[in-house]
């Protein structure tokens, strides 16, 4: 008998947990919106709790944030790897603009 | 001819030296276009797409930079210098072009994947999210990677992409965007929900989860 209040007492915080947690697909979103506005402290430990049970969640938080940090890079590293190129004409074009 | 020191021999310059970081009046404009002409045009044509465009853009910042040449510091390098005023003509363009063509309902359509996840509101066990390696500081050394990231950007809608660029690349301040585009900000949030979550997808897909791939 105690077993089972248990396990009914363990099943209704899950499912107050679920009530109480957005669903995965408004995390995400929310994620996102969270990378420009800062989150209301409640909406911050409401993902928390999401990620306790969620961690594919929490791992899409972390790879938004890995997204940034290499987009920060981008502009220089695509200078660098990319093989598209100012003609030689361009080139001249542009110098002789200048000297004007 | 005697080799005289601070002449370029033929036009031709050395791609990987950083010129000296001060710029003045004595310099020359045509050293600027060897050294850092072609940094600069792949930059804008990841922006613009368009080839003449991007030439368009980048002679324009040698010209905004031959202006302001007095403005130049030597806190930074000729090049990052370079680069933000490339960065300002890519938002002149857009601010001009976001007047013109207004942007469709289309665009602003949540694409939310959602076939991701299931109907109860949770990730389809199998395609959810796995663990990224390596980290980002051992990535960034990879050639390949950025192709990549190139690659899925170009997959993004043209509008999509500038908006995620212009928020991550040009660290355009998002009420800015706004007034630059005319777009509302729910109309800002959407499209950058839409742009990382491709994003994410298509590097997870490309590169991370992709067994042919040497990490």
């Amino acid at each position: 008998m105690f077993q089972e209040h248990r396990s009914w007492l363990q099943l209704q915080i899950v499912l107050l947990i679920c009530r109480f947690t957005p669903t995965c697909p408004e995390v995400v979103r929310i994620l996102s919106l969270g990378m420009d506005k800062q989150l209301s402290l409640m909406m911050r430990m409401k993902l928390r709790i999401h990620y306790l049970m969620c961690s594919f969640c929490e791992r899409y938080m972390k790879q938004l944030k890995y997204i940034r940090q290499v987009s920060r890079e981008f502009p220089d590293k695509i200078g660098e790897v990319s093989d598209a190129s100012l003609s030689a004409d361009a080139k001249e074009q542009i110098k002789a603009a200048l000297r004007q | 001819m005697p080799f005289q020191p601070g002449a370029t021999a033929g036009g031709v310059s050395k791609p990987d030296v950083q010129p000296e970081p001060t710029a003045t009046a004595a310099s020359d404009p045509s050293r600027w276009v060897d050294e850092h002409g072609d940094v600069l045009y792949r930059y804008a044509l990841e922006r613009v797409r368009k080839p003449d465009i991007a030439q368009d853009l980048v002679q324009e910042t040698f010209l905004a930079a031959v202006r302001t040449i007095d403005r130049f510091r030597g806190g930074s390098t000729v090049r990052s210098w370079l680069c933000g005023i490339l960065k300002h003509k890519i938002c002149d363009y857009y601010r001009k072009r976001g007047r013109e063509t207004a942007f469709t309902n289309l665009e602003f359509l949540t694409d939310e994947c959602a076939e991701k996840f299931v109907p109860e509101g949770y990730w389809v066990h199998m395609n959810g999210p796995k663990e990224w390696k390596p980290e980002p500081d051992e990535v960034m050394h990879r050639d390949e990677f950025w192709k990549t990231m190139r690659d899925c950007l170009g997959k993004l809608p043209e509008r999509v992409a500038t908006v995620f660029m212009m928020r991550e690349m040009d660290e355009v301040e998002s009420k800015e965007i706004c007034s630059m585009l005319s777009i509302s900000d729910s109309n800002l949030w959407v499209m950058l929900h839409r742009a990382r979550m491709a994003l994410r997808e298509c590097l997870a897909m490309n590169w991370f989860e992709n067994p042919g791939v040497q990490r």
